[in-house]
């Protein structure tokens, strides 16, 4: 992560022009699309081996968390009871600042020395790993891809596959570097022995930390119980072996009951990997019981706001079902033309466009609401049916409303707006224009360089207009 | 003001619906008489399908008849894999005639050394070729996770059509009562984190390998 959890996204075209210039990075992302895609269709497709429909499925998934989020304030006291009634503890955290200081505390009330992790998209919200570095804790990210990005000093790429954007001679120089041993030419057949070393080294991590950090997938109203969801088991790891777990998790995540638990699982690993069911999905409730041997003695919940509570009720509602499958990054084609770092902020793709203005602030992250082409793949295959398109569309009505646009595209978007409601003018304007245009085209009948879009022209050139204008030929059209 | 009361307050103002106890009461009926979601239709046999299903997953699985005949299938399939017969395995299982078939079985905790992991299970799922684990003082943790090898015993009559069954099972057996974890592990573990590679034995097993004990009958749950 970026110092602090801080947002980046304010630099976005910086960042996307850099990006899509690494021609390994493309090549490395052009690799990955097609199988997160191939695998998503394949899964899906799978349901209706068993007579469900993805569409059904996906408005009864999209039910259940409608009713959560319609009513979140009761669903939050609920769960906070039944999580207390478990022997857990329940605490609130406004923003990342908050996070940081109740992890700290807890950390030193139980001389914590080392922290094992399994991913948690607050924690980079908050920026937790450098607070704890600070304060003398080792962070230890126990996702494999988490673990790489950590190595790198980067934040992740993508919210389910944190390490796409590495190379395998990439993992490889940081695993040498990080074991100690030397630098080993490595192809695809050696893979299955990189994840073993890491497997090896990140076991001993895991029995020597003395605290847990996890996220939750989902928090069970009904049994006041964290659901954990992972395929390597770092997660039954993180949550069983150190003596404290905290699971730091959204204010939005919630839902119901079991059953309602069971229909989201049968959506969730198909829209993010294809798989009919995660290898391990865990239901954690309450601390060790009397006579475990094992389990943590002290489980604590940071229940987190940041910016998901003023959604609540407004025009962005929708984006508070987020399940975090990652299928509408998987499906866009911006995301895959510049990866996950373009976007500057925790959350990359379609669901980033809109969570990082939301959460970090509309000003503060301009550019990513049009960072879309429009083409609405997100919105088809997300599993809770959020708009997404139409969110972006609706921040970019925002802007403008709070006048957030740079003063030349509000120039001139208002001299266009006065020009079109003085229809005699704006013929006679249009028609002088196509002249002109015609007149800088050169021998070629092309405008090569545009002087009022000079960036538009640089790698392109334009086509001058030919004939009659539209409401001329209109005109002539009306009199046949 | 404490941070939780201006976070529901917060949400409160968005929602701006009021009668907190009307609504309150709406959610704990939901609660109380949960609704399944669209049901997938598990044809033909249970065991039939879970076996289909977890042999999809990547583990590998053998049928006996009777319990008592468990330890000699898992300890000819352990020297068939080349794999120790030293094991440790949840109480369980623990009364199992282990050592009549070679098998020296500590019944503990898992610990980092421990190679093989024999655990029962609470009950499995067709849909997926799932295994639900529950945690406890007879059975911890730690046995289905440490070890490169988990071999999980499953009564037949223990396999039920989907994650709601099993669900709707612990709400009858353990009425109020969830353990620490319930574990359900759909195969040995596995990443794809190096060039979306997949292999098999991220963090937990490498291998999974199921005896199922009996025959249930089609149809018999
Ligand atoms: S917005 Fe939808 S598709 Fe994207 S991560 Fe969230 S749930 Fe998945």
């Amino acid at each position: 992560m970026s110092a602090g959890g801080q947002s980046q996204a304010m630099f976005f075209r910086a960042r996307a022009a850099r990006q899509a210039g690494d021609v390994g990075l493309r090549r490395t992302l052009q690799k990955a699309r097609p199988l997160f895609v191939g695998k998503r269709a394949k899964g899906i497709a799978g349901l209706a081996a068993d007579g469900l429909g993805f569409g059904a499925l996906r408005t009864a998934c999209a039910d259940i968390r409608r009713r959560v989020v319609d009513d979140l304030d009761v669903w939050l006291e609920i769960f906070e009871e039944r999580a207390r009634a478990t022997g857990a503890e329940v605490l609130w955290a406004r923003d990342g600042a908050e996070i940081r200081r109740h992890v700290l505390d807890i950390a030193a009330r139980h001389g914590v020395t080392k922290a094992v992790k399994s991913k948690s998209m607050l924690s980079e919200e908050a920026g937790l790993n450098e607070a704890l570095a600070d304060a003398g804790i080792r962070p230890v990210e126990t996702d494999l891809g988490e673990y790489i990005v950590q190595l790198a000093g980067e934040a992740p790429s993508h919210i389910i596959a944190p390490a796409v954007h590495k190379t395998i001679h990439e993992v490889e120089a940081l695993f040498a570097a990080e074991h100690g041993r030397p630098l080993q030419a490595r192809s695809s057949a050696d893979i299955p022995a990189m994840a073993r070393e890491a497997r090896e080294v990140l076991r001993q991590h895991f029995l020597s930390a003395d605290m847990g950090i996890s996220g939750a997938n989902f928090l069970i109203a009904e049994t006041g119980s964290a659901a954990l969801v992972t395929n390597e088991g770092n997660g039954r790891m993180v949550t069983t072996l150190p003596s404290v777990h905290v699971v730091i998790t959204g204010i939005e995540k919630i839902v119901p009951t079991l059953e309602d638990f069971a229909s989201l699982m049968r959506l969730l690993p198909r829209s993010a990997t294809g798989q009919t069911i995660s290898n391990y999905v865990s239901l954690l409730t309450g601390t060790r019981g009397a006579g475990d041997g094992e389990g943590p003695e002290k489980t604590v919940f940071i229940l987190v706001d940041n910016g998901r509570a003023a959604l609540a009720g407004s025009d962005f509602a929708d984006m508070l079902r987020c399940i975090r499958c990652g299928a509408c990054m998987n499906h866009c084609p911006v995301y895959f033309s510049l990866g996950g770092h373009a976007y500057g902020w925790v959350y990359p793709g379609p669901m980033g466009s809109v969570l990082t203005p939301l959460y970090t602030g509309i000003e503060n992250a301009l550019d990513l609401p049009h960072a879309s082409t429009g083409c609405n793949q997100c919105g088809v295959v997300c599993p809770v049916e959020i708009p997404l398109p139409a969110l972006m569309h609706r921040l970019r009505e925002v802007q403008v409303e709070r006048r957030l646009r740079p003063l030349a595209e509000r120039l001139g978007l208002g001299a266009w707006g006065w020009l079109a409601r003085r229809p005699t003018l704006y013929r006679l304007v249009v028609r002088l224009a196509a002249r002109y245009l015609r007149w800088l085209a050169d021998d070629s009948g092309r405008i090569r360089v545009f002087g009022l879009a000079p960036g538009w022209s640089a790698g392109r050139d334009l086509v001058p207009p030919s004939g009659p204008t539209f409401l001329e030929r209109y005109a002539a059209r009306k009199k046949d | 003001m404490s941070a939780r009361d201006e976070i529901l307050g917060r949400v409160r103002r968005g929602l701006g619906k009021g009668d907190a106890a009307g609504r309150r009461a709406k959610a704990e009926a939901l609660l109380a008489a949960p609704v399944r979601g669209p049901q997938p239709a598990i044809g033909g046999e249970l065991v039939a399908r879970f076996v289909a299903r977890a042999e999809s997953l990547t583990s590998t699985v053998s049928r006996v008849a009777a319990a008592s005949e468990v330890p000699a299938s898992v300890a000819a399939w352990l020297a068939a894999q080349g794999l120790d017969s030293y094991c440790v395995a949840t109480a369980d299982v623990g009364d199992l005639p282990w050592s009549a078939a070679g098998i020296a079985a500590a019944v503990r905790s898992a610990q980092d050394a421990d190679m093989v992991g024999i655990t029962g299970c609470y009950c499995a799922i067709a849909e997926t070729g799932t295994l639900i684990l529950l945690s406890g003082p007879e059975t911890p943790a730690s046995v289905s996770l440490l070890p490169e090898t988990h071999v999980a015993v499953v009564p037949a009559e223990r396999v039920v059509a989907t994650m709601e069954d099993a669900f709707a099972l612990l709400r009858s057996e353990r009425p109020g009562f969830l353990p620490r974890a319930v574990n359900l592990v759909s195969g040995p573990s596995r990443t794809g984190d190096i060039e979306q590679t997949i292999v098999l034995g991220a963090h937990g097993p490498c291998r999974v390998h199921i005896v199922i004990v009996g025959d249930a009958p089609a149809g018999a749950r």
